[in-house]
């Protein structure tokens, strides 16, 4: 897969604020990448530096594996935090001047316009819109030119529960056409529903990064009592039924392996003899999982 | 450069601020033109009407325009404060212009106005010499065009120095105060302060003025009066001399060059979000 953007030993401060430090990542073609991480992580100075608003400190970026420069931005759509367009000109007008950057003709704006929701007040200035209309005019100047690459920086920030389905139905389908999405969010489930590749963030350090599957899945974890749990423990070793046991308070608390079920446990215990009288599923949710992980980091 | 200009077009003609005080520069700028003759009428010998005539016209019409190139420096400020304060300069950016980009896009700006305001003096001084000359030779009406190249450094030079001002300040009303301290108070405290020494020419608004300076309303008057005798001009010392002409235009580009300098260094290193 062709490397879209390699980031290399980035480092940025804000006066004594560390907002990024020695960061490394590669995002290649096709990746619906995220980057996860708490409030003051790092993501959007990350994402800020990559698009050219902000400069770094150390270290250095490459797009498309070429330095970085003003023509890469324009094949690329970005929405960095709030977009921001001129107040006092109508939506279309704000489009204009990106086309005219991007060097695009304007066949291409009632296009996005409409695919955001928003062909209808087209005419209307940027002013008299709503924050949800705002970020869905971002997420349409973003798409102009229809770009390999996407990069939006929390998309729905700001948004009411019916914007923020609106616009990450907006960016999933972009995912499904095969677009290379670079995703900012502190929100775990936005993550885990469009992006197939995660880097969790903390305080501007990469704790983790890799397949969303690896590094987030919702493991099973099942409690389990039976006449002899030592047995059932020793036993169940070595098979590929959990990946875990331990004893907490005369219960086993086993991970299960993935598509692995209660039943088979059961049926694995009376098997050996063993029947179980207490058994309890209880599901370890990525909310736990990150804020494990990010809790592991301080440790 | 038609691409950023293009930007700029669509930017300035829906934006209010800008045509309202394009507006007030055209109105000033014709009011002028029509109560000078108004106030000419009540002064006997020496009409004012004939500065008015080819070649005088040219030069004194730069002269007694010259301040309201103030007017167009104010529209600079505040068209590229906005920029900074709706986080404008951060959207061009992150489509695809480079800050240098953002710089060449406000000088282009800058040279329409100019342009612009060389024309408007260029025209009206062309139309009141018709009117009123009474000898009519395009030798005589051509003379002193030389002005208008001068009025267009002036006009260039004031935009150029507001235009260092709001990359600086940012702050659109700090901007503008500034801009207007730097003109009507720092300026003429320092003239003030070093009126005993040649080097108060070289000041910065100061070399811009005399771009376009008082015509020599002296050697006017003496045609007027058709005197065969030669003026005193002794009497006429106090009349402000300065610089030499050309070392005069060269401090004025020295001074735009070190602002563009600045405002390049500005905007390369500016936190744009």
């Amino acid at each position: 897969m062709k490397e879209v953007l390699s980031i290399k030993g980035l480092s940025k401060s804000y006066k004594h604020v560390k907002a990024i430090r020695n960061l490394n990542l590669e995002i290649s073609e096709g990746q619906a990448y995220g980057l996860l991480g708490p409030n003051g992580s790092g993501k959007t100075t990350t994402l800020s530096i990559v698009t050219g608003i902000l400069r770094q400190d150390d270290g250095s970026f490459s797009w498309f594996g070429e330095d970085p420069n003003p023509m890469q931005r324009r094949s690329i759509g970005s929405l960095i935090e709030t977009p921001h367009f001129y107040p006092y000109l109508s939506l279309v007008k704000n489009l204009r001047i990106i086309c005219d950057i991007k060097g695009l003709g304007y066949s291409d704006i009632d296009r996005v316009l409409d695919s955001a929701n928003l062909l209808e007040r087209k005419r209307s200035r940027f002013s008299s819109m709503s924050l949800g209309m705002k970020q869905r005019l971002g997420l349409a100047a973003a798409l102009l030119g229809d770009p390999k690459v996407l990069v939006l920086d929390e998309p729905t920030n700001g948004l009411d529960p019916e914007g923020i389905a609106e616009v990450r139905e907006m960016v999933l389908e972009q995912v499904k056409t095969g677009k290379t999405l670079i995703l900012a969010s502190h929100i775990l489930s936005e993550v885990e529903k469009i992006c197939d590749h995660v880097a969790i963030l903390k305080k501007g350090e990469l704790l983790a990064n890799g397949p969303v599957k690896e590094l987030l899945t919702e493991d099973e974890i099942i409690e389990v009592s039976c006449a002899d749990n030592g047995k059932l423990s020793k036993a169940l070793q070595g098979t590929d039924l959990v990946s875990e046991t331990s004893e907490e308070n005369g219960t086993l608390v086993m991970t299960l392996c993935e598509g692995v079920s209660a039943a088979e446990i059961n049926a694995f215990a009376f098997s050996h003899q063993l029947v179980i009288s207490h058994m309890l599923s209880r599901k370890r949710s990525l909310e736990s999982q990150f804020l494990e992980l990010v809790k592991q980091e301080e440790e | 450069m038609r691409k950023l200009l293009h930007i700029e077009q669509i930017k300035l003609l829906n934006y209010n601020p800008f045509r309202i005080t394009l507006a007030l520069y055209f109105l000033a700028f014709s009011l002028g033109i029509i109560i000078y003759p108004a106030i000419d009428k009540q002064i006997p010998v020496i009409s004012l009407s004939d500065v008015f005539r080819f070649p005088d016209v040219w030069l004194f019409l730069a002269w007694i325009t010259e301040p309201y190139n103030a007017l167009l420096a104010l529209i600079v400020i505040m068209i590229t404060t906005k920029e900074f304060n709706n986080h404008t300069f951060k959207t061009q950016v992150i489509f695809g212009l480079s800050r240098s980009d953002l710089l060449l896009q406000k000088l282009l700006l800058v040279v329409v106005l100019s342009l612009f305001a060389t024309l408007l003096i260029g025209l009206t001084s062309l139309s009141l010499g018709l009117i009123y000359s009474y000898k009519l030779t395009f030798k005589i009406a051509m003379e002193n065009t030389w002005i208008l190249g001068r009025y267009f450094l002036a006009a260039f030079s004031y935009m150029i120095v507001g235009l260092m001002v709001a990359m600086l300040i940012k702050n659109t009303a700090l901007s503008l105060l500034s801009f207007l301290a730097l003109r009507t108070f720092l300026d003429p405290v320092l003239w003030l302060i070093l009126r005993e020494h040649d080097i108060k020419w070289y000041l910065p608004f100061r070399t811009i003025t005399r771009l376009t300076p008082m015509p020599d309303l002296l050697e006017l008057f003496q045609r007027k009066m058709n005197s065969e005798e030669a003026i005193d001009e002794s009497a006429f010392d106090i009349l402000p001399k300065g610089l030499d002409p050309w070392l005069n235009i060269l401090m004025v580009s020295i001074y735009v060059g070190l602002a563009l300098f600045f405002s390049y260094s500005l905007i390369q290193r500016r936190r744009l979000s």
